[in-house]
């Protein structure tokens, strides 16, 4: 029997239906060698928002990062705003892949405990309490694989459980929040080692444009941090929207820069 | 009374195949991804889903990292229905790899980006004995 709550995260996930338009036709072994994506994607208005280690694990195959360098070990600030933390969760989580990457026990249990009581403040503890258990188990042992699992089914968790209390507008910054931190890591990685490849794992512009349009769905929160993240989104957009074009160092740099000062804006007060 | 009792019937009946079936829809796809797991892809824990009638399409728009090797894996609950799953990049050419595959009630395609950014993941419900077919999408990487 499937749960109400996957029933309803299925909705809002909000996977767009479109006819497809194909310029060769198919049957059911053989798939059309192009389709034609310009209706697509006028009608697809979605996309599905990697985690932070997704680009961890393409920026490892570049060469060995030292992954230590960008373990936070700082609790950071308390919030009341509930807007603010869910974007500090979403941070606290991709810090957690980050502990991983850099195979930190004591860090990664941290982190596990500052979820949770992040999620506590949101008031949905109760659905991470067993993932931060199951962290802490798991980081005892040292099974990274294992703690990777644990801080994405924790993020699926807290936002699922933040959608069935019709906060989906949070659960978009949870998702904010980690994006940023990982994108600051990247741009980090790659400004001392550049590398075109390296670069290349910044063209997201997609991922861009989805969040300007959260963000701009979310009138009500009225917070300044949420105004600065939305006009540094507008500056990081030409810097990565370069079709072809290689994204220059400079420009990886200029990126470090703005997601630095926004990730500093979201753990502090 | 009558017409209540047979409307009460009906969703009696709808419900539960309405709602249950998206669910079962995404163990089916975890089913289909389960030995990939042995090879070291990590599969996420959110999944996409909906239902389609037969000849129907739906597209999921991804952010796909060169460096990185991606399934995605769909699944439906209903064992006769025929379902497919391919990948195109963002000027719509087919880019999966060869090694994809569609096995009635599942499918699977296998994509190394060439390049970092957006791709489209078409789902189809080729055929099926049922006028809406649920499927559930799910990827893993590694």
């Amino acid at each position: 029997m499937m749960s109400l709550r996957k029933t309803f995260k299925l909705s809002l996930l909000a996977v767009l239906g479109a006819s497809i338009s194909t310029t060769a036709s198919t049957t059911a072994a053989e798939a059309p060698k192009r389709i034609d994506v310009s209706q697509l994607s006028k009608r697809v208005d979605d996309v599905v928002v990697p985690l932070p280690n997704e680009v961890f694990g393409a920026l490892n195959k570049l060469g060995g990062v030292n992954w230590k360098e960008y373990v936070r070990n700082e609790k950071g600030s308390n919030f009341r705003e509930r807007p603010r933390i869910a974007l500090l969760l979403g941070t606290v989580i991709a810090d957690g892949f980050i502990a991983v990457q850099a195979e930190d026990a004591p860090a990664v249990k941290d982190i596990g405990q500052r979820v949770l009581g992040l999620a506590k403040g949101i008031g949905v503890g109760n659905s991470i309490t067993p993932h931060a258990k199951a962290i802490t188990e798991a980081a005892d042992k040292r099974n990274w694989p294992g703690v990777r699992q644990e801080l994405d089914r924790t993020q699926n968790s807290v936002q699922q459980a933040m959608n069935e209390m019709k906060d989906e507008k949070l659960s978009h910054l949870v998702s904010l929040g980690g994006w940023l931190r990982g994108t600051e890591v990247l741009t980090s990685v790659v400004t001392k080692r550049f590398s075109e490849d390296g670069a290349e794992l910044l063209h997201q512009p997609d991922l861009l444009n989805y969040f300007d349009q959260r963000l701009s769905a979310m009138p009500e929160f009225n917070l300044k941090l949420l105004q600065d993240i939305r006009a540094a989104l507008g500056e990081v957009r030409p810097l990565i929207d370069v079709g072809d074009a290689q994204i220059t160092h400079a420009s990886v740099k200029r990126i470090n820069e703005i997601t630095a000062r926004l990730d500093a804006a979201i753990i502090t007060k | 009374m009558r017409s209540g009792l047979c409307l009460a019937a009906v969703l009696g009946l709808m419900l539960p195949l309405a709602v249950a079936s998206v669910d079962d829809a995404q163990s089916f796809a975890l089913q289909a991804a389960e030995p990939y797991v042995k090879e070291g892809f990590q599969v996420r824990e959110d999944y996409w889903g909906g239902d389609l009638g037969a000849g129907e399409k739906k597209a999921v728009r991804q952010q796909l990292f060169k460096g990185n090797e991606y399934w995605f894996w769909l699944g439906t609950e209903v064992e006769k229905a025929n379902v497919s799953v391919h990948i195109y990049d963002s000027e719509g050419k087919l880019v999966e790899q060869p090694d994809s595959w569609q096995k009635g009630q599942f499918a699977a395609a296998h994509i190394i980006p060439p390049s970092t950014g957006s791709y489209y993941i078409i789902v189809s419900v080729e055929s099926s004995p049922e006028e809406r077919t649920h499927w559930a999408l799910v990827y893993g990487f590694r």
